[in-house]
């Protein structure tokens, strides 16, 4: 398990990273944290040309929760996200980052870095989709921020294109009110879901507002239960409705089988984490 | 008299240990090193047609490639001689694969390099020409008449068939009230230590050579490495350094103990090889993976009268240094602690096309108690009898001890030389509180909480011979050098030795350096396994100890009784002698036959019903250990076997594909215990005198394993008895915890 050859630079800000970047050519790959990339360097699953360090950029750290929308920079560590006080729906991503690994994982894994080596079972990604997060991607030619339901395209593959990286990540202005929760089942404390549920609601007057349940493990990307999410728009978040919404999600989710989990038993935990993290909610609500 | 035998001073090498200065085989370096990188079968069957190495040669860095044209057809030989046969004689590991490959994992050529990552790139660029066949997908098939052979030339996969059989199996099952039978499987496992295996082999310019890296059996691998690679034993020098667990699986000899040796005689110069994760899992022995069918007998009041059944064990794709043991032992550890009228067991040996097996901690007795203690609660269910009342019926008492299973001319018997067994039993209820846990049970069930409690009653068969000898020796400043061919493995040994050698010298702890990790110095010695070192090097000693005493004595006109030892001064009356003035004094200890001592296991855990993950609650394990010489290592030993057994019997398994392909490379995909998975787990050491040898000792350290996937499958067995789940295979995944209640909603 010794990584492959590779060429390595040390950006010394963000854009000297964009143009090693571009020099590097089309099999370069970003280094931030490490957590994901170096394992998979470990194990030669991938063979990059060239890494480009971005690890100690100060450019692209830190929370900026000001007026409007909610930035993080892509190199937000996972037990930043745990511990920056985030509130009202946004709490989702601390209570995802919680999930990751174990906490040296925690202390160097990114942000960017969950988000742009997109394994379907990660518990950020489904956080991002659930918060309707903005990704914004830069090049040397520029800027451009897409919504993060279009940014992941298949298990390990997003929209970023040869030459971007992911220097932000922007969550809308809203999510600073509602209520989130996140449940998952990994057969150890720190291994990867078998699925993860992440939702955000607000709830008034006992009843439940923009509801966004989004799944991870099921599919080849991090997937929105819409149509449970509509099952409880407007409603109470009573058990009967939640139960409901519950059985819509997992009805409506595709997992495959694989070597050792069915599809089908993915179904019943879909349908017991949603149940799970939206009773959560409720609770949490009526608290 | 110190009186130092059951306190507990702090292991040894716990101070480097503990603050990151331990010294592994992977920290040693020498000047002019090269590294070896083994190239391994990408594939579980083939023909090999040729391998190409031509690009690798060229690479940069590269030193040399080796391939089986190169070497001749060395075998990696069996060390266990009552466990070999002329089958098993055919199938042994080439050091090379040469005209076939069996496993995912099997080397078939090494590349030596000037640093691990040219030599893991150079590896990559030894092409294998391939011609793909077959490999049954699991034991019972490749077993099947017709399947896919994985040596040819053996006509069957079917290696041997043992028989073992005691008493009359009719005219038992003819008086029975009750017969259960079940299917039972155990996943393939594996020892893990937390340190893969390694090697530094230094060429001494004249024919020799040192090799830092050994464990566990160096004395025997030290004989087997020189006639492999025809050379002198005195002139290869096997040394230990520190190791970072065993578990059965370090330390015997595999391919890459002879070929690293043979590379640095070929190269001249030292040759380093460190195998990484990736590789450990698919070329380390592998355990456990076997299938049983069993039926057992009893009358009405729940009296045991027979077992009988048959099983299957996965012997891997080649036969390796402990040759069939593994299918053997679950045959011999089925009675377990009970009075039975009879049972015959007949085992089979199979080769299939995966990483061959060898034993880990409490080999085939953990295999023996899961599927004996499970019939037991299944039985106990069809009587309506509480688990524990069975079992209290049939433990062998202690007025009938010792207690023999006469297995006829074949097979040593099973003999229990002593122990109240029903006493242990209870005093593991006692100690774990089982009214308590009842009451605990039953409240949260009440709750619509899925808990139960699983309780396993075992054998730990421990402290094999034949012999070892050890010697002791006064230096100049007072101390005593204590030698002993043991192997450390981290359990303590030599804190252990250094407390039966103080006590019986009648000096202080801190006088006592335990030798055992150099061939050169420590010149025989059977090793370290099955739970034998401290009983039988511990005996060794204390005669060494004894006969120093003894020459003390002599020399001092004295009796034994009467020297006392002070100051590199040996005392008697108003005479004394510098101790420097007796030479190395010698003892032996003969052990015919090994221990059994007995052990029981409990277990509580909450099942959650609608995801199948299991969260163990509470474990103990009460063992009978004879006599504690460092309770807190004992007790270390129980308790870090008892976790291994947890994750047994709810995480860990090397699953393959139909290909044969592992799916379990990584510790992320092999999931071992970690605290968050592990309960609260309680040891309790009980103390009995044993007749067996001088200081009363039994073995124990694999105690802690024997009976905790036993007690955890009978808890959760237990917590899903109203939803009449049919727990008969290990791991217990949440997965297949999802599938079993998934065939009954």
């Amino acid at each position: 398990v010794k990584a492959p050859p590779f060429a390595y630079a040390r950006a010394s800000s963000l854009d000297d990273a964009l143009e090693l970047l571009h020099e590097a050519g089309d099999d370069a790959k970003l280094l931030a944290g490490g957590q994901s990339l170096l394992p998979l360097l470990a194990y030669r699953v991938v063979r990059p040309s060239h890494l480009v360090d971005i690890d100690a950029l100060d450019e692209l750290t830190g929370i900026r929760p000001a007026a409007g929308d909610v930035s993080l920079g892509a190199l937000t560590r996972h037990a930043e996200l745990e511990r920056a006080g985030l509130e009202g729906a946004a709490r989702l991503l601390a209570l995802a980052a919680s999930h990751v690994g174990h906490l040296p994982i925690r202390n160097r894994g990114t942000l960017g870095g969950s988000l742009a080596h997109a394994d379907p079972a990660a518990e950020l990604p489904v956080a991002a989709l659930a918060l309707d997060a903005g990704v914004v991607l830069r090049s040397r030619g520029g800027e451009r921020r897409i919504p993060v339901a279009e940014f992941f395209v298949g298990p390990f593959t997003t929209a970023i294109a040869p030459g971007e990286m992911i220097t932000e990540v922007v969550l809308p202005a809203d999510v600073r009110e509602g209520r989130a929760a996140f449940k998952e089942l990994a057969v150890r404390s720190g291994d990867f879901a078998l699925a993860a549920a992440g939702v955000t609601a607000r709830v008034n007057d006992g009843r439940a507002a923009r509801v966004r349940i989004a799944l991870g493990g099921v599919d080849a990307t991090p997937v929105r239960a819409m149509r449970a999410e509509a099952v409880l728009e407007g409603r109470e978040l009573s058990r009967d409705a939640i139960a409901e919404a519950a059985h819509v999600a997992a009805s409506a989710c595709d997992p495959v089988d694989d070597a050792v989990t069915s599809a089908a038993y993915r179904r019943r935990l879909v349908e017991r984490l949603v149940r799970d993290a939206l009773t959560c909610l409720g609770d949490e609500a009526a608290g | 008299v110190t009186g130092v035998i059951g306190t507990s001073p702090a292991r040894a090498r716990d101070a480097e240990l503990l603050t990151g200065r331990g010294r592994f085989v992977a920290d040693i370096d020498l000047p002019g090193q090269v590294w070896a990188r083994i190239v391994r079968s990408p594939v579980a069957h083939a023909r090999l047609i040729r391998v190409g190495v031509e690009r690798a040669r060229s690479h940069p860095g590269v030193v040399a490639v080796l391939t089986a044209d190169d070497i001749p057809d060395l075998r990696v030989p069996i060390r266990l001689q009552f466990a070999a046969t002329p089958e098993a004689g055919r199938a042994l590991q080439p050091l090379l694969a040469r005209h076939a490959v069996r496993y995912v994992g099997e080397p078939v050529a090494v590349v030596v390099a000037s640093s691990p990552w040219v030599g893991e790139d150079a590896a990559e660029l030894v092409e294998l020409e391939l011609d793909l066949l077959d490999a049954p997908a699991d034991v019972v098939s490749a077993a099947a008449p017709g399947a896919t052979l994985v040596h040819e030339e053996l006509g069957s996969n079917v290696l041997n068939t043992i028989p073992v059989r005691y008493g009359d199996l009719e005219a038992a099952f003819a008086k029975a009230a009750v017969v259960v039978r079940r299917r039972l499987r155990i996943g393939r496992q594996t020892g893990a230590p937390l340190e893969t295996r390694g090697l530094l082999a230094d060429p001494d310019g004249a024919g020799g050579l040192t090799v830092w890296g050994a464990a566990k059996v160096k004395h025997f691998n030290r004989e087997a490495t020189a006639e492999l690679l025809g050379v002198e034993p005195a002139s290869l020098r096997l040394v230990e350094v520190d190791v970072g667990g065993g578990f059965g699986s370090r330390g015997e000899l595999y391919p890459e103990d002879v070929l690293v040796p043979l590379l640095a005689l070929r190269l001249g110069r030292p040759v380093k090889w460190v195998e990484d994760r990736a590789e450990h899992l698919v070329a380390a022995n592998h355990a456990r993976g076997q299938v049983h069918e069993l039926e057992l007998a009893a009358d009405r009041d729940g009296r045991l009268l027979a077992l009988r059944g048959t099983h299957w064990v996965d012997q891997g794709a080649y036969v390796r240094t402990q040759g069939i043991l593994p299918a053997i032992l679950p045959a011999h550890h089925l009675p377990g602690p009970y009075r039975w009228e009879a049972f015959a067991v007949t085992a089979h040996a199979v080769l299939t096309h995966r990483t061959p097996v060898g034993t880990y901690r409490g080999p085939g007795m953990t295999e023996a108690a899961f599927v004996r203690e499970r019939l037991l609660d299944i039985l106990a269910g069809e009587l309506g009898l509480d688990p524990l009342e069975l079992r209290r019926r049939n433990l062998v008492a202690s007025r009938e001890m010792p207690f023999v299973y006469d297995l006829g001319p074949e097979s040593p018997p099973i003999a229990y030389e002593s122990g109240n067994f029903p006493a242990c039993f209870e005093r593991l209820l006692d100690e774990a509180g089982y009214e308590g846990l009842v009451s605990e049970r039953d409240r949260r069930r009440a709750a619509g909480e899925h808990v139960g409690i699983g309780v396993a009653a075992t054998v730990e068969l421990g402290a094999i011979g034949p012999f070892e000898e050890a010697t002791v020796l006064a230096e100049a400043d007072g101390t005593f050098v204590v030698r002993a061919g043991v192997a450390s493995l981290g359990q303590g040994i030599e804190t252990a030795l250094a407390q039966i050698a103080a006590d019986e010298l009648g000096v202080d702890l801190d006088a006592v350096c335990v030798h055992h990790h150099d061939t050169r110095e420590v010149t025989s010695g059977f090793g370290s396994f099955a739970s034998r070192s401290t009983v039988v090097a511990g005996n060794a000693v204390a005669a060494a100890c004894g006969a120093f005493r003894a020459e003390a004595a002599a020399a001092l006109g004295s009796t034994a009784d009467a020297v006392r030892i002070v100051g590199g001064l040996a005392r008697a009356g108003d005479r004394e002698l510098q101790l420097t003035a007796l030479g190395e004094a010698r003892g032996r200890f003969e052990q015919p036959h090994p221990s059994f001592s007995f052990g029981a296991s409990l277990s509580m855990v909450s099942v959650d019903v609608e995801t199948g993950l299991v969260t163990p609650l509470r474990h103990v394990v009460a063992h009978d250990v004879g006599r504690a010489v460092n309770p807190a290592l004992v007790e270390g030993q129980l308790v870090g076997a008892a976790v291994q057994g947890i994750g047994g019997a709810l995480l860990e398994e090397l699953p393959f594909d139909e290909q044969g392909q592992p799916l379990a490379v990584s510790l992320a995909d092999y999931r071992l215990p970690t605290l968050a998975e592990t309960p609260a787990v309680q040891a309790v050491l009980i103390e009995s005198s044993v007749p067996g040898n001088p200081l009363g000792l039994k073995g124990a350290g694999e105690a802690g394993m024997v009976g905790a996937p036993a007690a955890v499958a009978n808890a959760v067995a237990d917590a899903l008895a109203e939803r009449g789940g049919d727990i008969v295979e290990l791991p217990l995944t949440p997965q297949r915890i999802d599938a079993i209640l998934a065939e009954r909603p």
